[in-house]
Order: C-alpha cells, then structure tokens, then sequence
C-alpha cells in the first residue's frame, strides 16, 4: 500500500514539473509556433502523469476508466486546437522565429 | 431481397457493435450507479444513433495489434521527446533552431492523415501545421531534434494500427 502511495506521489510531482516546464515555454519561447510545443507538450505528458498518478489512488475501475477518458479527450481537444492555430497563423503568413534572422528592433533608437 | 435487405443488416450489426460501447461509457460516468439506468438507456439509445448517423461504416478498422504497437510507440516517443523538450524550456539560455518542415505523406487520404497530424502535434519537438494535397506542414522546435526517420515511424505505426498500404514515396 506504502509503495502504491510512493509511486503515486512520485508521478504527480513529475507530472507538475511538465506543467512548470510548459508554462516557463508559454513565457520563453519566441514565437507562435514555439510556445504551441510547449502547451501540447504539457497537455499530453503533465496531465497523463497526474492522471496516472490518480488512477493509482481511486477507489473504483470506472474512476480509472473515467481519468483515462479525461486525459483522452483533453489530448484531442489539444491537438486539434494547436492544429488549426499553427495552419491559421502559416496562412496569414506569420514568419516563424529563426535563430539565424533574428526578429529587427521594434523602435529605431 | 438481399440487396433491399443489406444496408438495413450493415445498420443493425453497427448498433450491435456500438450500443454495447456507450452502455460501458455510461457505466463509467455513472460510476457504476444502477439506480438511473432509466436514463442511461435513453441515453446510450440516443447516442449510438447520432453515432450511426454521423459517422457511417468506413472500410477502415482498427488493428488490435496495431492499436497496442501505437500506443506502446507513442508513450516511450511522448517521454523521450517531453524530457528533452522540457530542458529547452528550462535552460538558462534559450537556444532554439526551429523551422518549418513538409512531409510527403505516403497514408491516403482520410482518418489515418488526421490521425497522424494529431499524433505529431503531441509528439513532442512537431506541431502540424497544415495538411494540403499530399504533403503535411509540421513546425520542428529544433532542427537537430527531429529526424526523418521518427516521422516515417509514426507513419507506419498509423497505417499499421488502421491496416491501411503505405504508397512508396
């Protein structure tokens, strides 16, 4: 039972430092196009740790079950949302961030 | 007679399949609840019709085997590439090669394409960006990290799980 608890808490804490991670590539990354791996990132493994991590501590199948479709869903919803703003921002001709033509100055000084 | 009979037979071997599904489904959501069966059933009746009437029978089924070999593929891929995502994100110095990328698809048209769009946008390192003629648009988060021959994996794991041909590309 010790362990079970052990596992459990090892996975949610995983699963919280993916999210720490996404977020800190939400804030850092520089561009649309970045900050979008950085958010499907976090939904596939950060929520499917925590969910994980749950499903070690419910009491009934169907609250595994339950979790399981949770983390489903959120995925699909995850990956066709980063879908449709990636080819959106592609069609409206967002240049994506480079490290060899780095963005010009916004303000001449 | 047999061919009046046939579509009306394809329909009833779809409820046959499907009914069953969203009984579990309402199960699960139920908690195992029995008292609102009630309901359920006109729940799980109502729900497999909108199944049979917007998503008809395709000749596309799923692989058991193929359905175990992709899921197995996509969690070591989501831990190998989450690591090295998340140490990117975290490093004192943000040291990107991002880029665009097109990959000639060699599914054919139809569920296994948007499959595997989905499954690169959660693939750590590729997000899919646009899914035109036969090619898929995909944004790598860094060049070095994406190489041709795990996008070619994911293809195959695809076309495997749904027993579909890859064409030579």
């Amino acid at each position: 039972m010790a362990a079970i608890d052990w596992l459990s808490d090892a996975l949610l804490l995983a699963g919280g430092a993916f999210f720490l991670a996404g977020t800190v590539g939400v804030v850092r990354f520089p561009d649309v196009y970045c900050r979008l791996h950085a958010l499907a990132k976090v939904d596939n493994l950060g929520l499917g740790l925590v969910v994980l991590g749950l499903a070690l501590r419910a009491d009934s199948v169907t609250a595994v079950v339950k979790l399981s479709l949770i983390w489903l869903l959120a995925l699909f919803a995850s990956a066709t949302v980063s879908y449709l703003i990636a080819r959106r921002a592609l069609r409206r001709g967002i240049t994506p961030w480079s490290a060899e033509r780095p963005a010009p100055p916004e303000r001449a000084p | 007679m047999t061919i009046a009979r046939s579509p009306s037979l394809r329909s009833s071997r779809l409820w046959l399949m499907r009914a069953p599904l969203f009984a579990a489904l309402w199960w699960v959501l139920a908690e195992g609840e029995t008292r609102a069966w009630g309901v359920g059933a006109a729940t799980v009746l109502a729900a497999t019709a909108a199944s049979v009437w917007l998503w008809p029978p395709s000749r596309a089924h799923l692989s058991p085997v193929g359905l175990l070999a992709f899921l197995a593929f996509f969690a070591l891929q989501s831990l190998r590439g989450g690591f090295t995502v998340a140490l990117l994100a975290l490093r004192p110095r943000l040291r990107l090669r991002p880029g665009l990328r097109v990959l000639p698809l060699r599914l054919p048209p139809g569920a296994g394409r948007v499959l595997l769009a989905d499954t690169l946008s959660l693939l750590p390192g590729t997000v899919s960006a646009g899914l035109c003629d036969d090619e898929l648009h995909l944004h790598v988060l860094d060049q070095a990290l994406v190489d041709d021959a795990d996008l070619r994996a994911a293809e195959d794991r695809v076309a495997r799980l749904f027993g579909l041909e890859l064409a030579h590309a």
